[in-house]
């Protein structure tokens, strides 16, 4: 049988999430994007489907309304993928950390491979992250890997499927009468 | 013989020219760019990946476009009737409307939508160009069109609405409001992964060999201009592709039909007096 293995890291197709960040860091993955650095010469796409990417770069603290899109999206990127977390508060929450309205970082949510950090973290850094992370992926299988907190199941009204509030809050117990 | 060579080894052909366009692409906007190899590793990747399935149908009509694009490519090498391989084509086309319409995604609609107006725009030019070499050499047949003089002395207008609808079928800036990357997300395409999306990937490549192919029948039995021809419209694709924005489909199908139509009309009836 052929191995696939070595290929992987050929062509890794980016999808981009901002979690509710300031910009600072999307700015930063569009620049590693642009001639200067030119991440396309790995094969890089920034492709913005889920269902077609291997890296899935996340951006930004995690606010409260962004966790089930984020979790939506990990949970629509087929096997193996890996997650990259980029800046000081997607890693543990930065400066935003203990905040009302958010999650203290990606790791609460999705399995994180490999932090970027920096505020925001630079062009060359990204690049760093990148081929670690491509190493990482060379190494994954395809046994799927699970989010830790999409716990509550969802809530079927008039045959429509709501995911509202599918994923639970840092700390948040499920309540058995509700299910 | 080496026909089937050739048939065998199109798909192969049309990646090894979208793996130089990236290159070329990316040298005009001062990149280095990727391997030349590249779509060949983004093929053997996607193979390895987990793939899911909407519905079963969504898949399969996903594999017939690729596979009834092939046939098209196949009929043109063997020198077939060029109107029989125009519907064909049209055909293949509507194996992927009809699978994004199949599922729930609204971009997939959007792309699919977008599509069927695509084809009310470059598929009266197509009609038309295969009407073009029939009034010059009475028969469709494309053999036959392959042995007789250079066709773009007395078919230039044709020619012209040729290139304009280039860019649609490529999937090209200006005319690419049906894929549209950033905005639909792929359009038709958004809901296809792993193996699937291969072959959606891998008929976008044969797209580039039919395409090239009816572009070099319009230098007749001249290889010399054939190789001009296409090295110059490959090259001019790009640099209109780097140096142009995306316009809307409102717009696109204005512009196709009203002038590409018109320019191709007047040919015809121009031709039919001389």
């Amino acid at each position: 049988m052929f191995d696939f293995k070595p290929i992987r890291k050929k062509s890794p197709w980016i999808l981009h999430y901002n979690a509710g960040s300031c910009n600072g860091c999307d700015i930063e993955i569009l620049a590693c994007l642009s001639p200067k650095y030119d991440i396309e010469r790995f094969g890089v796409i920034n492709t913005g489907n889920p269902k077609q990417s291997d890296v899935f770069l996340v951006t930004g603290p995690v606010t409260f309304r962004s966790r089930e899109r984020l979790i939506e999206l990990y949970t629509q990127m087929p096997e193996p993928k890996v997650v990259m977390a980029v800046g000081s508060c997607t890693c543990t929450g930065g400066v935003f950390r203990d905040m009302y309205n958010v999650e203290d970082g990606l790791d609460r949510y999705i399995p994180v491979d490999v932090y970027v950090p920096g505020c925001a973290s630079s062009p060359e850094l990204i690049i760093d992250g990148l081929v670690k992370a491509l190493e990482i992926l060379e190494s994954k299988t395809k046994e799927i890997e699970k989010p830790f907190k999409l716990f509550r199941n969802e809530t079927n009204k008039d045959g429509v499927v709501n995911r509202r509030n599918s994923a639970l809050k840092v700390g948040e117990e499920i309540d058995d009468e509700e299910n | 013989m080496i026909e089937i060579i050739l048939i065998a080894l199109a798909p192969i052909i049309g990646g090894l020219i979208y793996g130089l366009e990236r290159v070329v692409r990316a040298r005009m906007q001062n990149r280095k760019g990727p391997p030349i190899l590249q779509p060949f590793y983004d093929m053997l990747k996607l193979i390895d990946k987990q793939a899911f399935i909407v519905n079963p149908y969504h898949s399969i009509l996903g594999i017939m476009h690729f596979v009834t694009l092939w046939v098209v490519v196949a009929f043109v090498i063997l020198g077939q009737n060029l109107l029989y391989v125009v519907f064909l084509h049209l055909l293949s086309a509507l194996f992927l409307i009809i699978a994004g319409f199949s599922v729930k995604s609204i971009y997939s609609h959007i792309g699919a939508n977008r599509e069927l107006q695509a084809m009310i725009a470059y598929e009266p030019i197509l009609i038309m160009t295969a009407v073009g070499f029939y009034m010059i050499n009475g028969s469709f047949d494309i053999s036959i069109i392959r042995e007789s003089s250079p066709l773009l002395l007395s078919l230039p207008l044709v020619f012209l609405a040729f290139l304009m609808i280039i860019p649609i079928k490529l999937k090209k800036s200006p005319f690419d409001a049906t894929e549209a990357h950033q905005e639909i997300v792929g359009g038709v395409e958004i809901e296809y992964s792993g193996i699937f999306f291969e072959f959606l990937y891998m008929s976008k490549w044969l797209e580039y060999v039919f395409i090239y192919l009816l572009l070099i029948l319009f230098a007749g039995n001249s290889q010399i201009l054939g190789a001009v021809l296409s090295v110059g419209v490959f090259l001019l694709v790009n640099l209109v592709d780097n140096s142009t924005a995306r316009i809307k489909m409102k717009h696109l199908i204005k512009i196709v039909l009203g002038i590409g139509l018109t320019l191709s009309m007047i040919n015809l009836i121009g031709l039919s007096y001389v």
